[in-house]
């Protein structure tokens, strides 16, 4: 066997998506890793939360029993029987996440979110974009899931990715041990750092954690790495932090950070069906989506307050 | 995502709204708005003037040299057509009636052009209006002098049978079968450009000089100079009186009806169109006013010279107009928005003539009553400098702010075009009407180098028609080429030379029945055996062309406009000219349909083994009624697009393979045939020749287009788009001509600065990636869906089809669904 090194590390990914323009400078490829220590009750990607592979059930692609048999028999666990529209039914309770249906579904009806790929190989479809990087000054973003939860697997990416010469960029949410974000920013080009809520009660009700551990990482991160640029994002969520108070606490948290931009994120709902095809109830179910003129007007406010903040100094 | 309208959308919900669009009132396009607002909703009408001198002429003159016959019919035209000056316009010259219209060429279809009339206004798709008198002189004058003597009767006479039967309907020659397809009856000569310069510069006045003076030095005695310089030098001096002579019937038209004209500023106009036509194109122009009559004049004429495929374009407007513009701006005689004005005058005389195809193959390639006046812009000079000038941004922001699908705009890139006009292009491509289509210089101008141009003058190329360059005074190259059904082959490696829709004939070879394979190469070889013999025989057939069409067609004027013409008294469809270099090409249809179902049998029927050929073939039969699991299968394997080895990789060898028949034969018909992908509209006529396919398209549906991926198997984005069409080329061979790419973003990706930004440097990596064309379809899915559902609230929505833009409501149900179907990229 090879030894370790950081080219042959493994991890599991879900997505790698080219052409991405949102995130960072230029044109980038993403690297979804799944994994995450927050549960957000708003997260878009919920296949990213468990760090394994696991088995999704979209019904809408499923062909239906008369025409096609492919799972049919295959299952150790009996958990797939058919419905009254002839469809099949996955029973979640007593999959354990096998694959073997999975394996066998032509039309990805059944699918598994996640795969193994080793460092050399992930940098390797980054680089096939590398034409697109060289002339808009992309590169790569590492996001998830929370990207540092396979925390040796990230730092390995993004310290082969700079060896490579491949511009980096992470998006995190920040809980994460303080000596991981550490290493990871040494490998950095640009961060990517979201900051949800300011109160600890609040935060921790909606996403599962204190947000205790997130603004010490932030400040020393801010501290240790001044010329690191830094964006600071907020989701911005109905009755959650759709407010001037919760926006103004942030903007005071972070208006005297170097190097540091802060942009709104509206809650979207683009994640939801996702929660269906794995088994599970939308948390949100309940809210309504935030209005364009509602986001506008916290944008704007933050704005204000920032410059005016920064031109105070 | 949250913002996400193209500014076309935005404009078309302004005017749902209510609410105004300021440039129509502004003083640079109001009146190009005001004419286009009368012409714009009205149905063409078929204009038989044409037609009907130029029959009236070719009666008279039988017996003598072509050129002759076709330069005194032009005169007979110029002499007797209706000329009409319309309201408000400041450029006057049509080849037909008022509103939009199309003209006749009985010289193409006179002999079916009888039955043709008839069902004209029935047609779904591109229909016409046709008054019963002239429904009735065509039918009783016109059609009646052409029959036997058209060029498609002698083409179907000409093929050898085994052609022929790839060719045609055996029945019927009117009737493609749509596998080796010709493209020469239904058009007289390929897209061109003319060396518009020369004529600004010395007028027709000048040229008509030229050949009067070599008349008079011809040697008496010469049987040659009789026999063939005399007839040619006769029919310039001709053609030019006919120009002349039509330019000064609109100079006293203008004349009479400003004399007639009580509103001040309307007849202080008709004055100097009237002393302009009379002015050009006869002598050089003085000022840009006379070079774009001049240029108009020209353009128009040739519209009346011949059918030219696609429609004669425009050249390098940018370069050849600049230095009148120039001096007028110094002078203080004119500013930006007069200029635009002038621009915006044309381009709607460009709107109102329509390609009217009569043959129903011509139609099928070009619907949404296509044509390519291409015009092109930026690039280099001819020593190798940026050429972008004030001209390069005022016709773009004449695109931007006139959004009309005439002139076909192109802009031309390089490695070093300069940020402003990257970003001024992307701003208005972000427009979201298709313009500008891009064109690769770092792709175009090495390639033609290798292919026996001089520096100056592949530098100096411009675009024409759908994606191709034309450098005006070296190519010589006119026969219309082979579309090639590649997905044919495919179908008939799959049923042993056979296909579904024509049940046991035998059309193609007899490869073996594939479920008696055992290995993948073996079922390579039929596919690549059925895919040679179609090139054998488009290569026949382009050979038979070459030597026929110029029995049938002469073009006296274009001849006047070419260098290599004159010096060697050549009309410009002689199979050769001295000194030429031909660009002739044969067109693969279907690339990515057949790379797909190639990929999927190697990797399902021959690797994993998943699925037996058997299985396939009977799934394929049913159009996978009941087989969806297996069709589903099928469209998971890898598919070109993805910038994935394993499709691109057999991609790459149907190119090459095709490039190397080529590299061998095509020097037996003295012209470079060089591989193309570009579609037109034709991958949806091609496709419903075609039954289910083993990538997963059901039968008779579209082929996937040009070069692009098929219908939503690009699943990596565009970058990956990009990166295939890159990989499956053959940098190594100079047979390859151009590739159309059509890429479609949803608004939301390119939105603000900062997408320009992107744009602009996607743009760049796709200049740096060598590949020669490709164009943008900035739209949301939903507006299309929209606007199929409602066509009359989106009349005026415009669309990025194969080289060219249309209004989306003049399309067919089919390539409105093709539209719609292709992978919109939208990551966020």
């Amino acid at each position: 066997m090879n030894p370790p090194t950081e080219k042959n590390q493994t991890g599991i990914v879900f997505n790698i998506q080219k052409f991405s323009v949102h995130d960072g400078p230029g044109i980038r490829t993403i690297i979804f890793l799944k994994g995450c220590s927050l549960r957000c009750d708003w997260c878009s990607n919920p296949e990213s939360q468990s760090p394994r592979l696991q088995l999704a059930y979209n019904p809408a692609k499923c062909l239906g029993i008369d025409d096609c048999q492919r799972c049919q028999g295959l299952c150790p666990q009996d958990a797939i029987t058919t419905g009254d529209d002839r469809k099949i039914v996955r029973d979640v309770a007593a999959c354990d996440d096998c694959l073997l249906c999975a394996e066998a579904c032509p039309t990805h009806a059944l699918n598994i979110y996640g795969y193994q790929v080793t460092v050399d190989q992930a940098l390797g479809r980054v680089e096939e974009d590398e034409a697109f990087y060289a002339r808009s000054g992309g590169g790569v973003t590492l996001s998830g899931g929370e990207p540092l939860f396979q925390s040796e697997f990230a730092i390995a990416l993004l310290s082969q990715a700079k060896q490579r010469h491949v511009d980096t960029c992470i998006e995190t949410c920040g809980n994460v041990p303080w000596p991981v974000l550490q290493e990871a920013a040494r490998h950095l080009d640009c961060i990517y750092f979201d900051l949800k809520s300011m109160d600890p009660a609040t935060h921790e009700v909606a996403t599962g954690a204190s947000n205790q551990l997130i603004l010490k990482n932030l400040a020393k991160l801010e501290d240790e790495f001044p010329e690191l640029p830094v964006v600071v994002r907020t989701p911005v969520v109905p009755g959650f932090n759709d407010n001037q108070e919760a926006i103004a606490a942030i903007v005071d948290f972070i208006k005297d950070f170097p190097n540091t931009e802060y942009e709104l994120l509206a809650y979207h709902r683009m994640g939801m069906p996702k929660y269906a095809y794995l088994g599970r109830d939308y948390p949100l179910a309940d809210i309504e989506t935030i209005s364009q003129q509602r986001i506008d007007q916290l944008r704007a406010f933050a704005g204000s307050r920032l410059e005016q903040a920064r031109g105070e100094n | 995502m949250e913002c996400c309208l193209s500014p076309q959308e935005q404009l078309l919900e302004d005017q749902f709204a209510g609410r105004e669009n300021k440039f129509r009132t502004s003083r640079a396009h109001a009146r190009a708005f005001k004419i286009l607002d009368r012409v714009q909703n009205l149905t063409p009408k078929v204009d038989v003037e044409r037609g009907k001198y130029f029959t009236e002429s070719m009666r008279q003159t039988e017996g003598e040299a072509l050129i002759l016959r076709w330069a005194k019919a032009l005169y007979n035209i110029a002499e007797k057509i209706t000329v009409y000056i319309d309201d408000d316009q400041l450029l006057v010259g049509r080849a037909g009636c008022q509103g939009r219209y199309g003209i006749l060429y009985p010289e193409l279809d006179g002999d079916f052009l009888d039955l043709a009339i008839a069902e004209l206004d029935k047609r779904d798709v591109s229909p016409f209006i046709i008054e019963p008198q002239d429904g009735k002189m065509i039918t009783e004058e016109i059609a009646p002098y052409w029959k036997g003597k058209t060029f498609h009767e002698n083409l179907a006479q000409a093929l050898p049978p085994d052609t022929l039967k790839l060719t045609y309907e055996p029945d019927n020659p009117l009737l493609s079968r749509f596998i080796v397809n010709e493209t020469a009856s239904f058009r007289s000569s390929l897209q061109w450009v003319h060396d518009y310069e020369r004529v600004l510069r010395r007028g027709f006045g000048g040229i008509r000089q030229e050949a009067a003076e070599k008349l008079a030095a011809l040697d008496p005695f010469s049987p040659d100079d009789n026999c063939r310089k005399k007839p040619f030098l006769e029919a310039v001096v001709t053609v030019c009186d006919a120009i002349i002579l039509w330019a000064n019937r609109h100079a006293a038209l203008a004349r009479q009806m400003a004399e007639a004209e009580t509103d001040p500023q309307r007849k202080q106009e008709l004055e100097l169109i009237a002393e302009t036509c009379a002015r050009v194109p006869e002598h050089p122009a003085r000022n840009f006013y006379e070079a774009m009559q001049s240029q108009w004049f020209t353009q128009m004429f040739s519209r009346i010279e011949q059918k030219t495929g696609t429609i004669i374009s425009n050249g390098r407007m940018d370069q050849y107009l600049y230095p009148y513009y120039q001096a007028d701006l110094e002078a203080g005689r004119i500013d930006e928005d007069q200029a635009v004005e002038l621009f915006e005058c044309m381009w709607v005389g460009m709107a109102q003539f329509i390609d009217l195809y009569i043959s129903p193959t011509g139609g099928a390639f070009n619907e949404g009553y296509a044509h390519w006046e291409a015009v092109t812009v930026g690039g280099q000079t001819p020593d190798g400098r940026d050429a972008t000038n004030d001209l390069t941004y005022l016709i773009l922001r004449s695109k931007r702010e006139f959004p009309l699908h005439y002139p076909d705009l192109a802009a031309r890139i390089h490695a070093r075009s300069p940020k402003r006009y990257l970003w001024e292009v992307a701003e208005t491509i972000k427009e979201g009407s298709g313009f500008p289509k891009l064109i690769n210089d770092e792709e175009v101008i090495p390639l033609h180098l290798s292919k026996g141009a001089t520096f100056e003058e592949i530098y100096d190329y411009a675009v024409s028609g759908c994606a191709e360059i034309r450098m005006p005074n070296r190519d010589t190259y006119t026969s219309g080429c082979a579309y090639i059904n590649y997905a044919a082959a495919l179908e008939m490696a799959l049923y042993n030379g056979r296909m579904q829709r024509h049940g046991d004939e035998l059309i193609g070879l007899e490869t073996g029945d594939p479920t008696k394979f055992t290995e993948w190469e073996q079922f390579w070889d039929a596919y690549l055996a059925q895919q040679l013999n179609f090139l054998k025989h488009a290569f026949v057939q382009q050979h038979i062309i070459i030597n026929l069409r110029p029995h049938h067609f002469a073009v006296p004027m274009s001849s006047a406009l070419h260098d290599l013409c004159m010096a060697s008294y050549t009309d410009l469809h002689a199979p050769h000219i001295e000194g030429g270099i031909d660009l002739g090409y044969f067109e693969c249809i279907g690339y990515g349909t057949v790379v797909d179902s190639l990929a999927a049998i190697k990797k399902l029927v021959f690797e994993e083994k998943k699925l037996t050929m058997a299985e396939i073939i009977e799934a394929l039969q049913d159009n996978f009624q009941g087989r969806e699991d297996v069709r589903a299968m099928l469209r998971n394997a890898p598919c070109y697009g993805n910038n994935d080895p394993y499709p691109d990789s057999i991609a790459k060898e149907i190119d090459r393979t095709s490039l190397e028949f080529t590299k061998k034969y095509a020097s037996e018909l003295g012209v470079n045939l060089d591989l193309r992908l570009v579609p037109f509209t034709s991958h949806v006529p091609f496709g419903k020749v075609i039954s289910a396919t083993p990538n997963g398209r059901y039968a008779y549906t579209p082929l996937s287009d040009g070069s692009s991926a098929s219908h939503g198997a690009d699943i990596n984005g565009p970058t990956a788009v990009l990166l295939s069409n890159f990989a499956s080329k053959n940098y190594d061979y100079k047979e390859r001509a151009a590739r159309l790419l059509n890429v479609k973003l949803t608004p939301g990706c390119v939105t603000g600065d900062q997408g320009t930004e992107k744009l602009v440097s996607f743009i760049k990596t796709w200049c740096d990636l060598r590949l020669w064309h490709i164009q943008f379809n900035i739209i949301n899915r939903d507006t299309l869906v929209a606007a199929q559902k409602d066509p009359d609230k989106y009349r005026n929505l415009i669309v990025r089809i194969a080289g060219y833009s249309a209004y989306f409501c003049d399309l067919s149900k089919d390539l409105q669904d093709d539209l719609i179907a292709r992978t919109e990229h939208t990551y966020i």
